[in-house]
């Protein structure tokens, strides 16, 4: 094991600690409900983290997948079927979207793929605006509840920081498995992969479910903390805060997600009750993150820290840029 | 339901929405082909041009003075755009397509503070009264109208590529811009004096459009799907793309939206969902 591995297992196991004893901690079921926000938030932006850093791959759908999800529970609740089936039916429809999603982008690249994305979350939201027999319309479906075990707040809070651990642990692992390195080649290189004998689309297939299967976890969480889902969960704004939180984070770092999520959610609350204009904030926040701070805060701090360590002794060399943002495109 | 005056009507619906999908997408297919970049902001460009056009045309009454109005005033807008935050990121796609995307939430949601939030048409005023009549047909003229202007627009965007010297210089920097710039051209400008024309093209449609849709919160969203998909299944870049793809994705809405409106947004999604799966770059998207 090397240093920089141990330090980050070490960094991790702090955090996950923390994390788990912030209930405890004297905080307000306010402050709980916002962290769970944050946590959700940020296992939905680790999934565009992994496909934009590993794959290349800027997907403005995974707003929309979520949603789909979430909008499959809240109809099983809605036809008063049991919990089981409620869970089923989220993943399934999450699962089948992305399917789509997945399919219809596999051969697309760059640019190309992030306006697919855009257009089929937008279909999403058309049809959850528009199809008001299955998804009521405008006024979204309320009620749906969460399994009993976690119908206490803190129970539902740590279960959350379970699930956070353990997909970003899975996508650590897949990241870093052989398959993870084969995206990676594709992202820097597709016409490489394809003559070293890669099929490239069900590598980029495969990593599109890997990650819509877990961003569709995450709006089968989302809607069990909220009780309720409407078309504004499917819209674009939603993915975009994605991008904006993994950018702000750090692409390609394994807790840059969930630092983008705490800030810009933390950012959300505080200046939507504030501020009319919510929407120009973002989008300013948007510009000004892309034109300044485009690695992020986690990937500019390990720049720092790596670049100090180096005085010291020799190290590591740096590990490659994450290039997911700044690839150029060709079009298929 | 298959009445033949009933589909005179729905493909008349179709042509005049595909007429103003083309105005539409022609902006941001010939923004592509030059610059390699989608701008996302072109939805929101055109509720702008909408809203100013309507401003315009509710004080004058004058449709041709609203059109010219809002041409310049996005255009100058597109401007500024360009100058003020695209240069800084030129050359790397996607951080510059990112960027439209932040304008447009910032256009967007300026538009709802300026406008407020009701929905909008073109006033009678300065509209196009009356109907066209054939037979059992009754057809309002403005519609005609918006198809005309999108053949208008289209012969001479075509023309202006083709014959002029600004096009020989445009078509050169889609082939080869180290070359032109060598030559003397300074394709940054070039760039620049696209893009504005690309923002002058949404506001042209969004004037226009105004009497056809209504313009609100929202539509900027709407629009940018129309024309993403119209421009994903003509071909990035191609006029003749847009041209062939938004007849065919207004046509396809038109009797979509009698025939099953609850499925409205799903049945414009089936081509391009074919067109990806059997033929990526598009209909008339050449591959690089």
């Amino acid at each position: 094991m090397t240093r920089d591995r141990k330090v980050g297992l070490g960094a991790m196991a702090l955090l996950l600690l923390a994390l788990a004893s912030y209930p405890y901690l004297g905080t307000s079921g306010y402050q709980v409900s916002i962290a769970s926000t944050v946590l959700i938030a940020a296992i939905l932006a680790s999934t565009v983290n992994f496909l934009a850093a590993d794959g290349g791959m800027a997907s403005l759908g995974h707003g929309a997948i979520a949603g789909a999800a979430a909008y499959g529970a809240g109809w099983a609740s809605l036809q008063g079927h049991s919990m089981a089936t409620q869970i089923a039916l989220a993943m399934v429809v999450g699962i089948l979207v992305t399917t789509v999603y997945g399919v219809l982008s596999m051969r697309t690249n760059g640019i190309y793929f992030l306006m697919v994305t855009l257009a089929l979350g937008m279909v999403v939201f058309g049809l959850a605006y528009r199809l008001s027999s299955v998804t009521r319309g405008e006024n979204g479906i309320t009620g749906i509840e969460r399994p009993e075990v976690l119908a206490e707040p803190w129970a539902f809070y740590l279960f959350l920081v379970g699930c956070f651990a353990v997909t970003t642990a899975a996508l650590w692992v897949v990241s870093r498995s052989p398959f993870g390195a084969t995206l990676r080649g594709i992202r820097d290189s597709e016409s490489r992969m394809r003559s070293l004998g890669y099929y490239v689309p069900a590598y980029k297939l495969g990593a599109f479910m890997i990650s819509g299967t877990i961003a569709s976890l995450a709006g089968l969480l989302a809607v069990w903390h909220t009780h309720f889902v409407s078309p504004s969960a499917t819209e674009l704004g939603r993915s975009v805060l994605l991008i904006v939180m993994v950018l702000l984070g750090g692409l390609g770092t394994t807790l840059g997600p969930l630092v983008g999520a705490a800030i810009v959610i933390l950012v959300e609350n505080v200046v939507s009750n504030s501020v009319e204009r919510w929407p120009t904030v973002l989008g300013l926040i948007f510009i000004l993150t892309i034109l300044f701070a485009r690695a992020g805060l986690v990937g500019s701090a390990a720049k720092v820290l790596r670049r100090r360590r180096r005085g010291t002794d020799a190290g590591e060399p740096d590990t490659a840029e994450p290039a997911g943002l700044t690839t150029t495109t060709t079009i298929p | 339901m298959f009445e033949p005056v009933f589909l005179a009507q729905q493909a008349l619906n179709g042509l005049s929405f595909g007429a103003l999908l083309f105005l539409l997408a022609s902006g941001l297919t010939l923004v592509f082909g030059l610059q390699r970049i989608v701008n996302l902001a072109h939805g929101a460009f055109y509720m702008l041009g909408g809203y100013i056009g309507l401003v315009i045309a509710t004080l004058t009454g004058n449709l041709l003075l609203a059109v010219v109005v809002a041409m310049i005033a996005v255009g100058v807008t597109a401007f500024v755009v360009e100058v003020g935050l695209l240069r800084f990121v030129r050359g790397q796609e996607m951080p510059e397509v990112l960027l439209t995307i932040g304008v447009m939430f910032v256009v967007a949601d300026l538009c709802l503070a300026i406008f407020g939030g009701d929905p909008k048409t073109l006033p009678a005023a300065a509209s196009i009264q009356g109907a066209m009549s054939i037979g059992g047909l009754i057809y309002p003229w403005y519609r005609i109208f918006v198809i005309g202007v999108a053949v208008v627009i289209g012969i001479a965007l075509a023309l202006v590529q083709t014959k002029t010297r600004v096009g020989a210089i445009v078509r050169a920097g889609v082939d080869d811009r180290e070359t032109i710039s060598a030559m003397g051209v300074n394709i940054g400008w070039v760039f620049t004096g696209m893009f504005v024309v690309g923002g002058a093209l949404a506001a042209l449609s969004g004037t226009i459009g105004s009497g056809v849709i209504s313009v609100r919160p929202g539509i900027q969203n709407e629009v940018l799907m129309y024309a993403l998909v119209v421009i994903i299944l003509g071909g990035l870049g191609s006029i003749k793309g847009a041209a062939v793809g938004a007849v065919l994705i207004g046509l396809i809405d038109a009797f979509a939206k009698a025939w099953i409106p609850e499925l409205a947004y799903f049945t414009i999604f089936a081509p391009m969902a074919l067109v990806l799966v059997f033929r990526p770059s598009g209909l008339f998207g050449r591959a690089t």
